[in-house]
């Protein structure tokens, strides 16, 4: 009882101390005429389980962190190329379309993943995924991603 | 129509929005209300005078170091932190800095040291291996940011306790403070030195620390918020003078017990 009458006081005390603890944004892009592979490097990459990723939400790297969509799978192309498939766009998880974004073009964000390299306008004119000339990643493959810190 | 009786008669002048200027450009929406009533609050509790921004900052922290006083006093050192199944373990963890991933430094473990100094009977600086060597302990608990949010890690290494009492610290001292490799201070009360869940950790999910995640070695305490942990710890000091810490320098709650 104690405590939860101090608890209460403090609140009331409250000095609004708590702004956004980062002094930079997080999701970066990459440099101007950077590859997204030479991007993803210099992020850290880290291991990754493929089937811990999959229904992640995407988001976008600003300080709303506006839901993009959802992991809906991770495929390997025929260059070898990593991409996550997202459900993407649609309203309140409906009417979405999958697209098939780079790994590189991508970084975690604790739970989360972000799409760091493209914007939303750019995601739009992506073609939706269709799966052709690609091969599902099995959910118990390690994969490496690149990390970014919280944008707001 | 009749001015409310609780008009103040002493209004801010035209002047006051000069002064303010640069923090009326960087308000936004959320902020302003946040603020506002943090600081109608403020107002009320301290009869502070507005117009005068250091009498709102002076009275902001003496707000904020009466809050650590009453957090240090409700502190029970014998209480755990709720502890969770390492399934649970989020792999890898969330990277957080003042700074952005990429200009994480990593620290080479192999020169690394560990300096010991202040209220201690033994200061020799202490490798990785010989820490490794020590005792370890691991624990799955949660890691809550000020910002908001949270996950479940799992850590391991030696508790700060331990560590403390083969160095031969003095454990009466008030602080325990920290030094790191990316230039952020941070310290501890001695109470929460000594919690069974305050550890130096080395490894994360059963591997050593990745280099974003502060290795060779990073504080972690499940009885404080987030930014308490420093990463890439390089020296600790048992000591009775107050040494703050990097966000604490710029406002934040020294104790910032959870």
């Amino acid at each position: 009882m104690r405590q939860l009458i101090l608890g209460l006081v403090l609140a009331g005390f409250a000095t609004g101390a708590a702004h956004g603890q980062s002094a930079t944004p997080g999701g970066m892009p990459p440099p101007t005429g950077m590859s997204l592979a030479q991007s993803a490097a210099m992020r850290f990459p880290q291991p990754v389980r493929v089937g811990d990723l999959l229904h992640r939400l995407v988001l976008r790297p600003v300080e709303a962190q506006t839901i993009l969509g959802r992991v809906h799978a991770v495929v390997r192309d025929t260059q070898g190329e990593i991409l996550i498939v997202i459900s993407y766009g649609g309203f309140m998880g409906f009417g979405g379309r999958p697209i098939a974004v780079p790994a590189d073009a991508m970084a975690l964000l604790g739970e989360d993943l972000e799409v760091v390299a493209f914007t939303p306008r750019q995601l739009t004119a992506f073609p939706s995924f269709t799966g052709h000339g690609t091969t599902v990643i099995p959910d118990d493959t390690t994969i490496k991603m690149g990390l970014a810190k919280p944008s707001h | 129509m009749t001015p409310s009786p609780f008009r103040p008669k002493d209004a801010p002048g035209p002047e006051v929005l000069e002064t303010h200027r640069p923090l009326i450009r960087s308000l936004e929406r959320r902020g302003l209300l946040r603020h506002g009533l943090s600081l109608g609050a403020l107002v009320m509790l301290t009869g502070c005078d507005v117009k005068q921004p250091e009498a709102v900052e002076s009275a902001l922290l003496a707000v904020s170091r009466f809050n650590d006083r009453v957090q240090a006093w409700l502190f029970d050192p014998n209480r755990l932190a709720p502890t969770y199944p390492a399934s649970r373990i989020l792999r890898p963890p969330k990277f957080n800095a003042y700074y952005d991933i990429t200009q994480v430094k990593p620290v080479d473990g192999q020169s690394w040291r560990l300096e010991v100094s202040g209220l201690v009977s033994d200061r020799h600086p202490w490798t990785l291996a010989q820490l490794q060597a020590l005792p370890q302990y691991s624990m799955v608990i949660k890691h809550i940011c000020v910002e908001g949010w949270s996950y479940i890690g799992g850590w391991s290494g030696v508790p700060l306790k331990t560590f403390l009492e083969r160095v031969g610290a003095d454990t009466r001292a008030k602080y325990v403070a920290f030094k790191t490799a990316d230039d952020y201070p941070s310290s501890i009360d001695m109470a929460t030195a000594l919690h069974p869940q305050t550890m130096l950790a080395l490894d994360y999910g059963g591997d050593p620390l990745a280099d974003p995640f502060g290795f060779p070695l990073r504080l972690r305490m499940a009885t404080k918020l987030g930014y308490k942990n420093p990463k890439w710890v390089t020296a600790i000091e048992v000591t009775n003078t107050y040494s703050g810490g990097y966000w604490e320098s710029r406002g934040f709650s020294w104790f910032a017990g959870i």
